[in-house]
């Protein structure tokens, strides 16, 4: 409670530098600040302060971005990386473990949570994306690859 | 036919057997604000400064140059046309810095700041890349400035000298000659060993067509590149022309050669600069330029150098060229732009007005290599020249008011009226360095006081002609050896009374 107070009396010192906007990163990193590590009662108490705030500072319209900068910030602190892995015909239990310990290994996280998708447009082989990273292994590139070079 | 389809097959089949695709391992982000050719982009967290970019479009690839990297998102200036770019489209990074073609194979053409090419005459093979942005070469490679460039303007040659690796700023207001200077220029660098590359930026595209069109028509297309950024391309592209221009010079270079390139004009660079940074919002400071203009051209201006021998001995000559508003020389960029050079050639409105042109003001234009840069026999012949011409204009403001002169005084005018009248020249007609020599010493040893002042230029022609004709002899021994012994002076002192016998409008 006491940490949801000060990052609150942080946002308020900032309402009289009148320049200084608060931006929904800032928010979203006060809100993770004062529910880390606490039980869920203390929780829900804190999140509804946090509502009254964004009330009060007319930024309940911001809730969206907010939301989205939190579980960044969220799966930051927690090494977790989301990942996308596009295949055109979907893969087997064991394909899908492989790629996991691949991009666990590459990006260093502690967990991956790792989404499916099937898009028949890329042919064959696998695009796997993590963070800003893209790992594009399709037959469809490799064969405008193929393309460019006979072309040259 | 059957050998060739035959063939055909089997290379085919050696190409895809040796063609080996690799899974590559990118960084790629997302556009999310695009306008007036910055973006702002919004992953590639690992972008290097000035890396170059590819905007991956359903036009296809738009390639720009990271220039803010900021905590969560990334401004870029994209190198073409932004209007293909939506917001959402994905963005790759390169891996390397801004580079272009460099290589023999440029000249003689005209090319895009980014080395394609504009003049419609095929693909340029490049030898190498070179990249844009590079650190000057430092103290330990460098060498003072010894060997002459040959302009062919008189007033020039004689009083302002021009070394090979000097930076000298051409300055004045517009429409007085100021690309003149560095077109003539271009064009006397025929067999003198130069290569040139003449980067218009913001210049209208008409101008360059024609530039281009007088260049090829003397032959200097033959050891010039033209780097076009016009007034109708992107900020972004007016941006980078110097760096991509001055990377064209450094391979020349770095193969021992000498350089001379002209920046026309600097202040449009300056404006681009202040545009693009402006949108990217940095702070603004003096005339609304950031606070890095300064940098900006200094950083350009010192990649400029005579290198010593241990280092290939190559050299950058750089011309920059400003446009003041009104004569104002201590604007922002002018100021800035005269510190960082080694002189500059100043250029009068009230003399390009009164017909001496080139306008070239003898007070205020100084060159601070000084006449190390000349060769011996100009030294001797322009030694005091540039007091003189300076001293005519002041005391022919004073003479005005009374026409009780003394002989002495009456005699200086004289002979500055006829300097003044040699200094006159034609654009695109550089003198040969032995043919100004000879005019030179005519003029210092009272050979053309009875010529009359409005007769110089036809006597200066003359002589020019009657030396080709009869004193060839003599102009090889100037040119070649460089020096004015007691006896070559008595044959070129010969020649000129040998030529005033032929005139008949001498004043008796």
């Amino acid at each position: 409670m006491l940490s949801l107070r000060s990052s609150m009396t942080e946002l308020n010192c900032s309402q009289w530098q009148i320049t200084m906007k608060i931006t929904a990163k800032k928010f979203a990193l006060s809100l993770y600040e004062s529910v880390e590590g606490k039980s869920p009662s203390q929780v829900k108490h804190a999140i509804e302060e946090f509502v009254k705030l964004l009330a009060e500072k007319n930024q309940l319209s911001a809730s969206d971005k907010i939301v989205a900068e939190f579980i960044k910030i969220w799966n930051e602190k927690h090494g977790i990386v989301e990942a996308e892995v596009t295949s055109a015909n979907g893969f087997s239990r064991d394909m899908i473990k492989l790629i996991k310990g691949h991009v666990t290994e590459l990006s260093g996280a502690k967990e991956v949570l790792l989404s499916e998708k099937i898009d028949k447009n890329i042919l064959g082989g696998v695009v796997i994306r993590y963070g800003d990273k893209i790992i594009d292994g399709s037959i469809k590139t490799q064969l405008e690859e193929l393309k460019d070079r006979m072309v040259k | 036919m059957s050998i060739t389809k035959d063939f055909i097959v089997e290379q085919l089949k050696e190409q895809i057997a040796g063609f080996k695709s690799e899974v590559k391992h990118e960084t790629v982000g997302r556009v999310i604000e695009i306008g007036d050719g910055i973006a702002r982009i919004e992953g590639i967290s690992e972008v290097m400064m000035s890396e170059m970019l590819e905007f991956i479009t359903a036009k296809g690839s738009i390639y720009g140059v990271a220039l803010n990297l900021e905590e969560d998102r990334v401004g870029a200036i994209i190198l073409g046309d932004y209007l293909g770019i939506k917001e959402g489209d994905e963005v790759k990074c390169l891996n390397k810095i801004l580079e272009v073609p460099v290589g023999n194979s440029i000249i003689g053409r005209v090319v895009d700041p980014l080395g394609a090419p504009l003049d419609g005459k095929g693909e340029i093979q490049a030898e190498k890349f070179y990249p844009v942005e590079k650190i000057a070469p430092g103290v330990i490679t460098r060498e003072s400035v010894r060997q002459p460039v040959q302009t062919g303007i008189k007033a020039i040659d004689a009083i302002i000298p021009i070394g090979r690796g000097q930076r000298e700023l051409i300055i004045g207001d517009r429409q007085i000659g100021k690309s003149a200077i560095a077109i003539d220029t271009i064009i006397n660098q025929k067999g003198q060993n130069m290569k040139c590359i003449y980067v218009a930026i913001g210049q209208k595209e008409s101008k360059v067509a024609g530039i281009v069109a007088k260049l090829e028509e003397a032959g200097a297309m033959e050891y010039t590149t033209v780097v076009l950024a016009g007034a109708s391309d992107p900020a972004s592209l007016l941006y980078v022309a110097p760096y991509a221009g001055c990377a064209m010079a450094e391979y020349f270079l770095d193969k021992g050669e000498d350089v001379l390139i002209v920046y026309d004009d600097l202040s449009k660079h300056a404006v681009a600069y202040r545009e693009i940074s402006l949108l990217l919002r940095r702070p603004p400071g003096r005339e609304a330029y950031p606070g890095d203009v300064f940098y900006l051209h200094s950083r350009l201006l010192e990649r400029a150098c005579k290198l010593s021998k241990e280092f290939g001995g190559g050299s950058i000559t750089a011309l920059p060229i400003i446009e003041t508003q009104s004569g104002d020389m201590s604007a922002y960029i002018p100021t800035n732009v005269i510190s960082i050079t080694d002189g500059q050639i100043y250029l009068m409105p009230e003399l390009f007005y009164q017909g001496s042109r080139p306008a070239v003001d003898a007070g205020l234009s100084v060159s601070r290599v000084g006449s190390s840069a000349q060769i011996k026999a100009m030294k001797k012949v322009a030694g005091k020249m540039k007091l003189e011409a300076a001293q005519f204009r002041e005391l022919a403001a004073f003479a005005q008011f009374g026409s009780d002169l003394d002989k002495d005084t009456k005699a200086k005018l004289e002979r500055g009226k006829r300097l003044q009248e040699i200094f006159k020249q034609g654009q695109y007609s550089p003198v040969p360095v032995a043919n100004q020599i000879l005019v030179f010493f005519a003029l210092i040893n009272g050979l053309t006081d009875d010529v009359p002042v409005e007769k110089i230029s036809e006597f200066e022609a003359g002589l020019y002609k009657y030396a080709a004709n009869s004193g060839a002899k003599i102009l090889k021994e100037i040119a070649e050896k460089k020096e004015l012994s007691e006896k070559l002076e008595g044959e070129m002192k010969t020649l000129v009374m040998d030529y005033k016998t032929t005139l008949e409008y001498l004043i008796k």
